[in-house]
């Protein structure tokens, strides 16, 4: 997790609420059945993310490899191997149909799509600002919000735990030892320390919280306050034009054959 | 005059769930307001659950079943915790403040001002105050910790080995910036190092290893009368070293090596992530030397350490025993290492598997495993503690656990990485004699530490270490009672 990019309007958005618009257009994209209408949406979201996330094109376009890749995927098999009675070409078991094309173009900008929202929010957004917003916006108990913040805390310590952990087992001669049963050693070897470690840190981070006086009562000021501002407004539009004039322009100037 | 009450317990019972016996047994103590107290005592006494007890932590956050007569608890307190790393629930440091601020519902824009404000009181000086606490030092984190207990302007302090992680230079810098703060608070402290914190306090409390208190009363008296006792429990109090040195006389044998070095080294670097973090220009290293690795924190000390094991890509010329480390299987072979945790080395479910793990990957004879292993145990002192988890034993146990579980396939060369970091003055005089008695055989001890008492009574060998530089090599010539064999030449 790197949060190291420039700060753009879209960082400025209400968390939760670009929590709750992302996770709407998720359930939206499981309902666009046409392709033209998919890839316009795609399309429309890979702008948003491409040119105000503020970070550098290197790293988003390295961040983007897995999912190029699960695009590939899903949308091939789709192609090769889905059903349709116009065929464009077949060899072997691989049978290209104008349908199965079509659908396979349908599922791959699906995953394409989840995968530029899911970037648009993590890479904008602190899970600390989110956790914030949800205990203002949502009232989400502040137990829950600030055991996660804690918790969020303990993963760059559990890295570097597992490093000397692996250091400490090549020490003591781990790696000489294969075979099913030094998998299971070895398994044993990382997770016990790493768990009861982990477990013995939560429970001191825990009474440390409580002995700054943090108790469960709804009644508490914040650091950081959001409310709504004109960039929401901007958000939610944003979102309305790109669904509206990706249907639009579906309907009447398809690129992909209809 | 009459002192006003603020902290106190009245015939104190206590117990740990599972343990037999009682931790405390009618144990009474008070503290006036404005008072600095330390309590003092062998590591397990009860110390730290003392000052639990008195914040009120336990029970109300750490459920331990325990009655009291009468128990008073400050209105206010604030509690600074050992470990640096597991008190903070925020990322960054202004964040950790405003935690505390938020508790105490101080509207949002007066936060700002607070937090610049506490930060300046504990001399954490952030650029920008927006800093991931990730990047702090161990002393840093300890201040921003202080920090933030201040922020509940509290009317006693807590402070649990609040230097037990920090450096010597740390510690001290620590205790002078809590004189400051502290001056009008009520201050109980748990510390074993006391050099610095003897300046500060007015009154000690003295623990037996039964959780009694067998003393309690000003500085100079108990510091005079209980000398023993202190010694006894492996406090380090001032003047423990020079009482060590009397009373044992250091024989140094600097005739061990015949000539052949066992580990050499030219135009050596230490790489982490592409990044040049060690170079050595040349060293080369005898049989029987004890080698002490000095320098300042993020010096480089450790990094040299994962170099020589190769955890870390490593350049240039480094051979073992004439061999270039490239031909070496494995580097295992003629090293160990010992960690500075020694949690993350455990790997078996009792002590006695622990030191036997590397003989049964080795395949060697149960029989001759058994005898090994038994020897260890009772060197280590560890013979009635061998069916247990290593998890569950102290501090100072698990330490020797970790030095008898590397040494147990003898090596030529052992590195420890702070071995005597967080100890008390019993465990780290013993473990010293141990390596010294490796040495003596032959063995190549290799260490990085901070007490410059090592480096003056054991070492034979010392190097500095400077912004990722070995800038210094120096045989330590002053050995009491016993003249220098040879100089080495390099």
């Amino acid at each position: 997790m790197n949060f190291a990019g420039a700060e753009t309007w879209l960082h400025k958005v209400n968390p939760s609420l670009k929590l709750g618009i992302l996770m709407v257009l998720c359930l939206v994209a499981l309902f666009i059945h046409d392709s033209n209408y998919m890839m316009n949406v795609t399309i429309g979201v890979l702008l948003l993310f491409l040119c105000f996330s503020g970070h550098s094109i290197k790293h988003m376009l390295f961040l983007f490899v897995p999912f190029c890749f699960i695009f590939i995927s899903t949308s091939s098999a789709m192609i090769f191997f889905g059903k349709g009675e116009t065929l464009w070409f077949k060899w072997g078991l691989i049978s290209v149909t104008e349908e199965s094309f079509m659908r396979g173009l349908l599922v791959g900008f699906r995953a394409m799509l989840f995968a530029a929202l899911g970037l648009t929010f993590s890479l904008t957004t602190r899970p600390v600002n989110l956790f914030y917003s949800l205990m203002q916006q949502v009232k989400l108990k502040p137990k829950y919000a600030y055991s996660f913040m804690a918790a969020l805390r303990l993963i760059p310590i559990m890295m570097e735990e597992f490093h000397m952990i692996r250091n400490a087992m090549k020490v003591r001669g781990f790696a000489r030892s294969t075979g099913i049963k030094a998998i299971y050693f070895k398994l044993k070897a990382y997770s016990i320390p790493l768990l009861s470690g982990s477990i013995r840190r939560a429970h001191r981070i825990a009474v440390a919280m409580e002995a700054k006086r943090f108790t469960d009562t709804a009644h508490r000021t914040y650091y950081y306050e959001y409310g709504f501002s004109r960039k929401d407004q901007v958000f939610i539009l944003y979102f309305i034009i790109v669904l509206l004039a990706g249907f639009y322009l579906a309907i009447h100037f398809p690129l992909l054959p209809k | 005059m009459k002192m006003e009450r603020i902290a106190a317990v009245e015939k104190l019972r206590l117990k740990f769930p599972g343990e037999g016996a009682l931790l405390f047994k009618d144990l009474t103590v008070s503290i006036d307001k404005g008072e600095k107290v330390l309590l003092l005592g062998p590591s397990g006494s009860g110390k730290s659950t003392l000052l639990q007890v008195l914040s009120g932590l336990i029970p109300q956050s750490i459920e331990v079943p325990m009655k009291a007569e009468q128990l008073k608890c400050p209105a206010s307190w604030g509690f600074v915790f050992q470990d640096p790393d597991s008190q903070f629930c925020m990322p960054f440091a202004d964040e950790e403040i405003a935690f505390v601020l938020e508790n105490l519902c101080v509207p949002k824009e007066e936060m700002r001002e607070k937090i610049q404000y506490y930060l300046n009181q504990v001399g954490l000086k952030l650029s920008d105050i927006h800093t991931s606490i990730d990047t702090l030092s161990g002393g840093m984190k300890q201040r921003l910790a202080i920090a933030s207990v201040l922020a509940l302007e509290p009317e006693v302090i807590f402070l649990d080995e609040p230097t037990a992680m920090l450096d010597p230079q740390g510690t001290k810098e620590m205790w002078e910036m809590l004189k400051e703060v502290g001056h009008d608070k009520t201050v109980i402290i748990v510390e074993h190092k006391i050099d610095h914190v003897l300046e500060f306090i007015e009154r000690i409390v003295l623990f037996n290893d039964a959780g009694q208190i067998i003393a309690d009363g000003p500085k100079e008296n108990i510091l005079s009368r209980y000398k023993n006792e202190m010694k006894e429990y492996g406090i380090w109090f001032p003047g423990v070293w020079d009482d060590y040195i009397q009373e044992h006389e250091i024989i140094r044998e600097h005739s061990i090596h015949d000539g052949a070095s066992i580990l050499q080294l030219r135009d050596f670097g230490g790489f982490r992530k592409k990044e040049a973090k060690i170079k050595v220009e040349q060293l080369s290293v005898h049989k029987g030397e004890w080698i002490v690795i000095k320098g300042e924190n993020g010096a480089g000390k450790s990094t040299l350490l994962h170099a020589l094991m190769q955890f870390i890509h490593t350049t240039g010329k480094y051979e073992l025993a004439g061999t270039p480390i490239k031909k070496v299987k494995n580097p295992t072979d003629y090293l160990t290492f010992v960690f500075q945790n020694p949690e993350f080395q455990f790997v078996a479910n009792s002590v006695y598997e622990e030191i036997a793990y590397s003989l049964r990957i080795n395949k060697k004879h149960p029989q001759e495993i058994a005898v090994r292993v038994q020897e260890l145990l009772d060197v280590f002192q560890m013979e009635a503690h061998q069916a247990n988890n290593p998890f569950q034993l102290s501090m100072g146990q698990k330490r020797r656990l970790s030095v008898a579980a590397s040494i147990v396939i003898d090596k030529p060369i052992i590195l420890l990485d702070e071995p005597t970091f967080g100890q008390d003055s019993k465990n780290t005089f013993a473990l010293l004699e141990w390596f010294e008695e490796y040495r003596s055989r032959g063995v190549t001890v290799i260490m990085v530490t901070h007490d410059d008492h090592i480096s003056d009574h054991f070492a034979t060998r010392v190097w500095t270490v400077k912004d990722g530089h070995v800038i210094s090599d120096q045989n330590v010539t002053q050995q009491p009672r016993v003249p220098m064999a040879e100089a080495y030449i390099f």
